[in-house]
């Protein structure tokens, strides 16, 4: 995994665009050159609420070209609310980018990327340098309802083949998204963003696969930036990600709590012990 | 009016701080995760997160709920335990361009001065935050700071291992928060941080469980500053020694609230997690404030919203 980022600043940024793409999904376009320029796929930002009512959130960064940067969010309570009513020419000032970001580099041909819910908005960019780098990409891509499943075409025209689910059927094959991954032809590694018994299913695929696998874990952070501890995920002692800490003995393996958004959020699969 | 720049100094027992912002422990890191962020020169002292004798892996996830105007956060106390702390982390602190206070936290009164005299030793700290006030370990933690005899037993014996600044942080979660510092000013504390978290919890309705993995934790922001900005008050006339006044600090008039009741220094926790430039912005805001007043220094105003307490009107002959 590349280390934290050293770029990171706060950046006050002007929205560019404003897009709904299903009802509760928005995705902002920044005009922020610096970000997009900086940002790795996989990483994040922490977007400072233009009321200074709430602490701030994170968010994926999406897309990153030129002087634009977009954040791809689901409106879940009152932040994202909050940020859902930007409109174009609002200011809005991130902090970022943060957390490790997917290694893109790792020379395989065939690549499955899985992405539950909102969690498509971590992996875009990952697709884009895949793709660049010579792998073919197959997105499996689920959601609650077809209407959920957002931007597919963005995909499609990035040159991954799609294979969609929804829990109701109701758009692709109805089911999880990691039993149309299951059913699917083996790839060489996978990478994935999601809810989490999306992932630790993900993970368990890999293992019994023996491939490689890279996981962009989602919680509630406090700070987001490495400073409370409120956002941890068990991984084994010598793991590249570990903290410097005392490692614990669990399961029969040494155990540290990593910090999901200073050490990840992107794990490799067979380091977590979750 | 004055015409020089107002000055911002302040002093907690003989620790003398160039502005009166401290950042709130397991808040801040280590200073260095918000570097990038935030101009560390610009701070008063950044307090460390809390030390325990041995190792902690703290409380299982989540840790965290956001909640009106707030947070709650349960994270139990995690640390690599003093030993791997005074010789894998503290060193790395070193070149900090503010000064840092080590915080302590522990089980029994030995630990306490066990871990104080071990963090007092080490030239990085410039301070010692007794934290007798964490909610979120069980059973144990805040006992200390929630019984004025347990206070006073704690606080002598680590005053009785060094003489540099000892802070003593308060709990709220108490009957009366002045009986404590009482017992804590006299045995022997330097200075007093006023307050920890409020005691919590939140419910996921499907779930049908609490949302914190640790059941309750300790409430912080905005949503609790008036139990502060009273505690401070409260605390400012039962005692001489300075305050660090805390709880849901976010702008300059938030910080004025907590001066003008008595605290010498604030202390900024959650509002690092909204915005990492607020810090730097009180203080300019501070300076800005003082100047427009005519006062040569934050100590003009420490305490000057003290009118004791208020008398209720009465009927004639109502003795009640």
């Amino acid at each position: 995994m590349p280390t934290p980022d050293r770029t990171a600043a706060v950046h006050a940024t002007t929205v560019l665009e404003r897009r709904e793409l299903a009802s509760g999904v928005i995705c902002l376009s920044l005009d922020a050159p610096l970000l997009a320029d900086a940002t790795r796929p996989g990483q994040y930002v922490m977007a400072i609420p233009p009321s200074a009512q709430t602490a701030a959130t994170a968010l994926a960064v999406y897309e990153a070209e030129g002087k634009r940067a977009s954040l791809l969010f689901f409106v879940t309570g009152k932040r994202t609310q909050e940020l859902a009513e930007l409109r174009c020419g609002d200011r809005l000032d991130v902090v970022g980018p943060l957390g490790n970001g997917f290694q893109c580099k790792i020379n395989v041909r065939d690549v499955a990327i899985v992405a539950g819910g909102v969690g498509i908005a971590s992996v875009l960019l990952c697709a884009h340098a895949l793709i660049r780098d010579g792998a073919r990409v197959r997105l499996f891509y689920g959601a609650r309802t077809a209407a959920l499943l957002v931007d597919t075409q963005r995909f499609a025209d990035a040159g991954c083949d799609l294979i969609l689910t929804t829990d109701d059927g109701s758009a692709g094959e109805r089911g999880f998204v990691t039993d149309a991954l299951e059913r699917a032809r083996k790839p060489e590694a996978i990478y994935a963003c999601g809810p989490t018994p999306m992932l630790r299913t993900v993970a368990r695929i890999a293992t019994e696969y023996g491939i490689h696998a890279q996981l962009a874990l989602e919680e509630t952070f406090g700070c987001g930036i490495g400073g409370c501890w409120g956002c941890v995920v068990s991984v084994i002692g010598d793991s590249a990600q570990a903290p410097s800490f005392p490692p614990a003995v669990r399961g029969g393996s040494d155990v540290v709590y990593a910090r999901i958004c200073r050490e990840g959020p992107v794990f490799r699969a067979d380091e977590l012990r979750w | 009016m004055v015409n020089v720049r107002p000055s911002l100094a302040t002093k907690l027992g003989q620790l003398q701080l160039p502005y009166p912002t401290l950042m709130g422990s397991g808040c801040y890191g280590t200073g260095e995760e918000f570097a990038p962020f935030a101009d560390l020169r610009k701070i008063g002292a950044i307090v460390l997160k809390s030390v325990t004798r041995l190792p902690r892996l703290g409380n299982p996830m989540p840790r965290i709920v956001h909640t009106p105007a707030g947070m709650l956060n349960a994270i139990g106390l995690q640390n690599p335990g003093l030993e791997w702390y005074l010789e894998r982390e503290l060193p790395k602190y070193a070149q900090r361009p503010c000064k840092l206070i080590g915080s302590v936290a522990g089980f029994s009164v030995d630990d306490y001065a066990y871990v104080t005299e071990r963090l007092a030793a080490r030239s990085e700290l410039a301070a010692i935050e007794l934290n007798i006030s964490c909610p979120n370990v069980a059973s144990e933690g805040e006992t200390f700071g929630c019984d004025p005899g347990l206070t006073a037993s704690v606080v002598r014996a680590a005053r009785s291992t060094t003489d540099k600044t000892l802070i003593v942080k308060l709990s709220p979660n108490v009957t009366d928060i002045c009986a404590v510092a009482r017992e804590a000013e006299a045995a022997g504390a330097d200075a007093l941080a006023v307050i920890n978290t409020v005691r919590g919890m939140a419910v996921d309705v499907e779930a049908w469980r609490p949302r914190l993995a640790n059941v309750s934790g300790g409430l912080s922001g905005p949503a609790i500053r008036p139990i502060a900005v009273l505690a401070v008050y409260e605390v400012a006339q039962a005692v001489k020694i300075p305050i660090v006044g805390q709880g849901g600090i976010e702008t300059v008039t938030d910080a004025l609230e907590f001066f003008l009741a008595g605290a010498s220094a604030i202390s900024i926790g959650t509002a690092n997690f909204t915005d990492p430039r607020i810090p730097e912005r009180i203080v300019a805001e501070l300076e800005t404030y003082l100047a427009r007043r005519g006062c040569a220094g934050i100590e003009a105003i420490v305490g000057k919203a003290n009118l004791g307490f208020a008398t209720p009107h009465q009927y004639e002959g109502d003795e009640g």
